[in-house]
Parts: C-alpha cells; sequence; structure tokens
C-alpha cells in the first residue's frame, strides 16, 4: 500500500532529477539562442504582471489589517510599514509569486509543451536536427528564471502600496509614519532571503513544469493530466522549499541579523 | 538499402514488434500496412532513433544505426526524412521558417539558398503563397503538405510517412498519395509509408508488407498480395473491393 503511494513519486523525482540534470549539461554545452530567451522572458512577464500587481496589492493589504490588530495594543502602530513590509519581502512575496506563476505560467507551459510532445513537434525537431532541449526546454526554464524576479519586483511594489493603503485607510496611520521605519526594519538580509527563495522557486516551477510538459504521453487526456500534475507537484514543492529554505536562512543566521 | 533483422520492442512489458525482419531496397516504395497498435509507426521511429530497440539490428546501407548516440544520429535523420501523422508544424513560426528550420539545424547554407530551397519544396508539394502564413492560417490538408515539404527541403534519400493521409478527405488522401509516388519517382528516393490505405497501396506501391500483432505476416507486390491466404490480409482486400 505505502509502496504503490510512494512508487509514482519517486519515480516523478528520479526523472525530475535526469531530466534537469540533461537541462544543465545542455546549458553548460551551449547556451540557447538569445532572441529565444528574450521572447519566453516578455511572454512570461507580461501574462502574469498585472495579476501579480493585483494579488501583490491586496496581499500588502491583508498583512497591514493583520500586523494593525497584533500591534495596535502595545501602542506601536508606528512599526506597522516596516513589519508588513519586512514580512512581505522574506515570506509572503516570493511565495505569492510562485503560486502566481505556477497557476498561470506552470500551467501554461505544461499544456503547450505536452500538446508539442503529442503532436509530435518535439520529435519533428529531433528529426530536423535539432536538440528539444536547447530550442523549446531552456528557453521556456530561463523565462521563468529570469521573470520570476521582474514579478517579485512588480509584486513587491503592489504589496507595499496596498499595505500603505490600508494603513492609511483601516489603521489611520499617516504614508510618512508608515514608510518611517521601512529602511530600520527590512535590511539587506530581508531582501537577500526574498531573492533566494524567489531563485529557488522558479527554478522548481521552471523545472518541474517543463519535465511535465516535455514526458506527457496519451493525447489530449495526458495533456490535461500534465497540468493537473503541474499544479499540485508545484504547489507542493514549493510550500516544502519553503520551509526548507527557511530553515536554510535560519541556520545562516540571516533572519536573527534581519531581525 | 535498410534493412531490419529480427527488430523487438516493448512498453511496458507489452511487445509491440516481435522479432521483425525484412529488407528494403533503394528507390522503392513500400507500403507498411497493418492494423491500428501493431508496431507500424514503432517501426519507423526507431529507424530514425526516437525509440530506441530492446533487441535486433537495423541497418541503412551497411551502417548499423541502432546502437548510435543521439548525435550520430543527426547523419542518418539527415539522409531520413519523417513526415510525422500529424503535420507537427511549429505554432510560433511561419511556413517559411517552418520549412527552413531543418535547413538551419542541418546544413550551413547562404539565406538566399535557404531561400531557394524552401521555394522549391513548397513548389514541389504544389503550394504557392503561403510562406508568410502562419500554420494555423491554412487548412489541415496544406499543414500536411507543408510537413512534407519541410522534409523534402532537407534532399533526404529517404521519405518516411507515418500514416500520412490521416483525418483527410478522400480527394486530399488521394492528392497526397499521388503526390507520394510523383515525389518518389521524380526524386529517386526511396519511399516508407506506413499506413491503414490498402487501396492507395495497391495503387502505388512497390511492395506491400503486412504486419499483424508485431510481426509480418505477409509481404510481396500487389499481385502477391491478391494470391495471400492470409486473414488480415483478406479482410484489407475485402476493404478495397468495397470502397469500389
Amino acid at each position: 500500500m505505502v509502496i504503490s503511494l510512494l512508487s509514482p513519486i519517486v519515480t516523478d523525482i528520479g526523472g525530475g532529477y535526469l531530466f534537469f540534470k540533461d537541462v544543465l549539461r545542455s546549458a553548460l554545452k551551449k547556451w540557447p539562442r538569445r532572441e529565444l530567451v528574450f521572447q519566453q522572458i516578455w511572454m512570461v512577464s507580461t501574462q502574469s504582471a498585472s495579476t501579480t500587481a493585483l494579488a501583490g496589492f491586496f496581499v500588502g493589504a491583508v498583512m497591514t489589517v493583520q500586523f494593525t490588530m497584533q500591534i495596535k495594543q502595545f501602542g506601536a502602530l508606528g512599526y506597522l510599514g516596516g513589519l508588513s513590509t519586512s514580512a512581505t519581502i522574506r515570506e509572503i512575496g516570493p511565495l505569492l509569486i510562485a503560486f502566481m506563476l505556477s497557476g498561470k505560467v506552470g500551467a501554461f507551459t505544461s499544456a503547450e509543451l505536452g500538446t508539442m510532445r503529442v503532436t509530435e513537434q518535439i520529435d519533428a525537431i529531433r528529426c530536423l536536427g535539432a536538440d528539444p532541449i536547447q530550442e523549446i526546454i531552456l528557453p521556456r526554464f530561463l523565462g521563468i528564471v529570469v521573470s520570476s524576479f521582474f514579478l517579485l519586483a512588480v509584486g513587491l511594489f503592489m504589496s507595499i502600496f496596498g499595505g500603505l493603503f490600508l494603513g492609511v485607510l483601516f489603521a489611520g496611520i499617516n504614508p510618512e509614519e508608515y514608510l518611517r521605519h521601512v529602511p530600520a526594519i527590512v535590511k539587506w538580509p530581508s531582501l537577500a532571503i526574498g531573492l533566494f527563495k524567489c531563485f529557488t522557486f522558479a527554478v522548481l516551477l521552471g523545472g518541474i513544469c517543463t519535465y511535465k510538459g516535455y514526458t506527457t504521453t496519451g493525447g489530449a487526456v495526458g495533456v490535461g493530466k500534465s497540468v493537473v500534475n503541474t499544479a499540485v507537484s508545484t504547489m507542493v514543492a514549493i510550500v516544502v522549499a519553503d520551509w526548507i529554505t527557511s530553515v536554510i536562512a535560519e541556520s545562516a543566521g540571516i533572519i536573527y541579523m534581519s531581525w | 538499402m535498410i534493412e531490419f533483422i529480427n527488430l523487438k520492442k516493448s512498453f511496458s512489458g507489452r511487445e509491440v514488434l516481435r522479432g521483425i525482419s525484412f529488407k528494403i531496397e533503394k528507390g522503392e516504395i513500400v507500403f507498411i500496412l497493418g492494423t491500428s497498435g501493431t508496431g507500424k509507426s514503432v517501426l519507423l521511429k526507431n529507424l530514425v532513433g526516437l525509440l530506441q530497440p530492446d533487441s535486433g539490428e537495423i541497418y541503412i546501407d551497411g551502417d548499423r544505426v541502432d546502437q548510435k548516440t543521439e548525435e550520430e544520429y543527426l547523419p542518418v535523420r539527415k539522409k531520413c526524412g519523417m513526415v510525422f501523422q500529424h503535420p507537427a508544424l511549429f505554432d510560433s513560426l511561419t511556413i517559411f521558417e517552418n520549412i527552413a528550420f531543418g535547413l538551419r539545424k542541418h546544413f550551413d547554407l547562404e539565406e538566399a539558398e535557404i531561400t531557394r530551397r524552401v521555394e522549391k519544396a513548397l513548389h514541389l508539394v504544389h503550394l504557392k503563397d503561403v510562406d508568410k502564413k502562419m500554420p494555423q492560417d491554412i487548412s489541415y490538408g496544406m499543414q500536411k503538405r507543408v510537413s512534407l515539404a519541410r522534409t523534402l527541403a532537407i534532399q533526404p534519400e529517404v521519405l518516411l510517412f507515418d500514416e500520412p493521409t490521416t483525418g483527410l478527405d478522400p480527394v486530399t488522401t488521394n492528392a497526397i498519395n499521388k503526390l507520394i509516388f510523383d515525389l518518389s519517382r521524380e526524386l529517386k528516393v526511396t519511399s516508407v509509408v506506413v499506413s491503414h490505405d490498402m487501396h492507395c497501396a495497391m495503387d502505388i506501391a512497390d511492395r506491400i508488407i503486412v504486419l499483424d500483432k508485431g510481426q509480418v505476416v505477409a509481404e510481396g507486390t500487389a499481385e502477391q498480395m491478391m494470391q495471400s491466404e492470409h486473414p488480415l490480409v483478406k479482410d484489407f482486400l475485402e476493404e478495397v473491393e468495397r470502397g469500389h
């Protein structure tokens, strides 16, 4: 029973590892064409910028509301902006971007590659003398990783704005006061943790969705299964990676320093 | 010359090819017929290295190809152009770029030469004024022709067709079959066609090979097929008679 449950997971992890190794080997051997990578960066960024901005705004707002309730009783509302922004940059921002990308870009990439697989486009690429990893996997993988940083910036900016907006509206704090302690509380380690998490999640997402799409079998039903598998696998992987990266950051003393 | 010797291939314990052996001579048009799931497409994919056989040998012009690495397969794929069951055109590229794709990868050609070869390939499949269009802007039958043009552009010595008329109406089916025959004779290439279409095979094939349950059950010219006592061949011939 346990073995039959674990077997597909272990097979997936093993297959994913070998696939990722192939992608890395291919990248080290030859860098993909620049225009293909830029095309993907542009596509991923434009596809997700508006939803990331919108979600970022409300996440910032929610954080502010939550912190307001906690710190109001201590009369420390002046620290609201700093605390809310720090938590967003270190934790909620990267997680939010990863979930956004997983829902939009991960599912899209998996469906696109799966369709290419079942309609024999990937076989055609091989028959025409090209390496599918170079032509379609690496540009998409790099597109997701690079654009996640741009989307992180958009999401964080909007979440700070959302937090500020709700801080003024909900807590009655003025904008200058809200922003005053941000530089004191949000130091470079917070940003470093955010960037580290963002990179880890993006690599996981890019790896999983390209792997699931590339290994699709079984026609239209297979494409559907790949998309669902991508959504589930990336969500689980991101949450697990969030815990691991937090532990790593704590071990490195970064969290301590940042507080 | 292409030769398969005792080729075997299984998927998840299911034997698809169970010891296939036959030869194809240079310049022949050979039809491989069989019902769905008998391993016809698997056979072609083994030939161009898209799949690896479990055992057996494959030779092209005396060169054993079944044990080659992905990089070593490049010359084989240049020699054996494959036309897939689906048009398999790249959605993000124009028709011109789709046809030029293989030329850019397999050869180091000047842009003018690429343009000339693309135009020639489109002319061979009787298409014009489509080079700037996207694949989704032309009909499925035209996409099939573009797919054939893309393969012809790399000037292969062997043309492999995987069910080239699947999903096409009878008129386009006849046009594609005529194209296969004309091109094979005009360009003097070897053509291997995987199909269900016995009617077409009887019309244009030099030789017909019938597969059943992963094995060769009948082999010969159209006339020899007419004499065959194998039940599957008889079923196929009955279909042809009903078609008439």
